[in-house]
């Protein structure tokens, strides 16, 4: 075991627990403004792959414009599937909201899968690496694709955050996620604020698609696992927590992979790799319920 | 008849909830200028009239007009870019930010405003209710009449062309109270348009130009302060019978 060995796994683990925030944080950015669990997220991630694949198969797009235009098409759909399906939420003649929320939500979870079976067949496809080749670290290797996805994830946080804090609209979300009441009587559409959290948390987990996408192939049940993940990372983060959801995706990512790396039996460690984060969940929920940056109350009025 | 504009106008509002009719055919006007005060014992339909005229309640029956508009079937935030402004019977603040982002907010959502130019006003605002020293606490973190203070704060930021106050002396320590007439009163002699909603007597008879009564969803008297007093029939509401 080197420093190199530690060095590589580390480095893997970042990227990935970057992937997971991604999609992490658009969960939680249409919980704190939708107070919904979107249970369809993952299989907004699944199809963000397959939209850049096809913008680079079918239209000859550079890797890095397809997941641009990945993004815009996710947000676009996004906002289309908040309109038809979601509308029953904000009215007040709704009345078991959460209960809609969930079901309509696992609904078109199932039904993107499987639209995508028929459309995109069941076999895993994979687009070609956004900068084709390695980087030597002594004796080991990492792909050029895991430092790029690594890079843009890191990047596109940093423009979420950015957005967040620092522009009216960012300004105005956060209003509408404490009071929607207060919200209207600033002059603030929150309608209009679903329909922009909504098509955010898509086009960010539709470019985690498209990041992860040459690093370990598209198939039509890959939101599954990553959708469990996000919702681990959002309850770690503190439900409701941008950068509780950041932190925590980066953590778990490092965790996973790390365990993975250094399980005593190798032949084994890789199967472990999910019941180790559902065990961190459970350290986490035990020792402090509300997540690493929860806030006790999560329903405003 | 005054040549002053009509603001808004509640024709023969009616509202319903279950068997009760909280609002009866409800006429109520303000014009520019007014400081309108309004009370009635608890249940009377007083918050139900605010929360149609602001946009917060659909009315059952008739029809709100802002400034000559009919509004029928809009949306809360529309009144607010049409210059009603109000607050609430509890607070409702942004909890979550600073009391200065608390005031950003408004001032930023309106079309054409600069942030410079935003931060600006909203510093002499605070510094106009005195809350200066509390600029980067959290909103949650104050107290229950400061809260009242920067909700009106928040109003302002919106330059209303009339501002509901629902019960603002509700809780409120009599020292901030009176910092809250005072305010109210310096703001209504710069022009701007209020209408009150209290349960405290006093306070209302000190700030109101006009005073409207209502009793079980009906107005039952509307006019000068020291007319309203001497009315039987508020009498009578009042006295319970």
């Amino acid at each position: 075991m080197t420093w190199d060995y530690i060095f590589v796994q580390v480095a893997n683990g970042a990227v990935i627990g970057i992937i997971y925030a991604l999609i992490a944080v658009g969960v939680t950015l249409i919980f704190s403004i939708l107070k919904i669990v979107n249970f369809a997220h993952g299989d907004l991630y699944m199809l963000g792959g397959y939209c850049a694949y096809y913008f680079i198969a079918l239209l000859g797009a550079p890797p890095l414009l397809a997941m641009l235009l990945s993004m815009a098409t996710l947000f676009a759909l996004a906002i289309v599937l908040e309109r038809l399906l979601l509308t029953p939420l904000y009215s007040d003649a709704t009345e078991r909201k959460d209960e809609y929320g969930l079901i309509i939500t696992f609904g078109l979870a199932f039904f993107l899968r499987n639209i995508a079976v028929i459309i995109f067949g069941p076999y895993p496809l994979k687009p070609p690496s956004f900068i084709p080749g390695v980087q030597h670290i002594g004796e080991m290797t990492v792909t050029n694709d895991r430092l790029f996805a690594g890079g843009v994830g890191i990047v596109l946080i940093l423009a979420l955050l950015y957005f967040m804090h620092r522009t009216i609209w960012g300004q105005a979300l956060d209003a509408v996620s404490q009071s929607r009441e207060s919200a209207a009587i600033v002059g603030i559409n929150s309608r209009r604020f679903n329909s922009v959290a909504f098509g955010i948390g898509a086009a960010l987990a539709a470019a985690a698609g498209a990041l992860i996408a040459p690093i370990f192939s598209l198939a039509p049940d890959m939101g599954v696992l990553p959708n469990i993940h996000a919702f681990v990372i959002v309850i770690l983060g503190g439900m409701g927590s941008v950068l509780g959801s950041i932190f925590a995706g980066i953590l778990l990512g490092e965790a996973e992979n790390l365990f993975t790396a250094f399980f005593p039996d190798p032949t084994r460690a890789l199967a472990y790799t999910n019941a180790f984060g559902l065990l961190i969940l459970m350290v986490v929920l035990i020792v402090r319920p509300q997540g690493f940056f929860g806030r006790r109350h999560l329903r405003m009025e | 008849m005054s040549a002053a504009a009509e603001l808004i106008r509640g024709v023969s509002l009616v509202k319903r909830f279950g068997g009760i009719v909280a609002n009866d055919t409800v006429e109520f006007s303000v014009v520019e200028g007014d400081l309108v005060g309004l009370i009635g014992p608890n249940g009377s339909g007083k918050s139900t009239l605010i929360n149609m005229l602001t946009g917060h309640l659909p009315p059952d029956g008739g029809e709100v007009v802002v400034r000559g508009h009919e509004m029928r079937g809009q949306a809360a935030h529309l009144y607010a870019a049409m210059g009603v402004a109000r607050t609430f019977q509890l607070t409702q603040l942004f909890g979550r930010m600073t009391v200065l982002e608390n005031l950003l907010v408004p001032g930023l959502t309106r079309p054409g405003s600069t942030w410079r130019s935003v931060v600006q006003q909203a510093r002499s605002t605070l510094d106009f209710l005195k809350l200066t020293h509390l600029e980067q606490l959290h909103a949650k973190n104050l107290s229950g009449g400061q809260q009242k203070l920067l909700e009106l704060g928040r109003c302002m930021m919106l330059e209303p062309a009339i501002l509901f106050l629902d019960e603002p002396f509700a809780g409120v320590h009599p020292h901030l109270r009176d910092q809250l007439i005072t305010r109210i009163q310096e703001l209504h002699e710069a022009g701007r348009t209020f209408v009150v909603v209290d349960h405290d007597m006093e306070s209302i008879l000190r700030l109101s130009k006009r005073l409207v009564v209502m009793a079980r969803g009906r107005k039952i008297a509307d006019g000068p302060p020291a007319d309203v007093r001497e009315d039987q029939a508020v009498l009578a509401a009042y006295a319970g019978s």
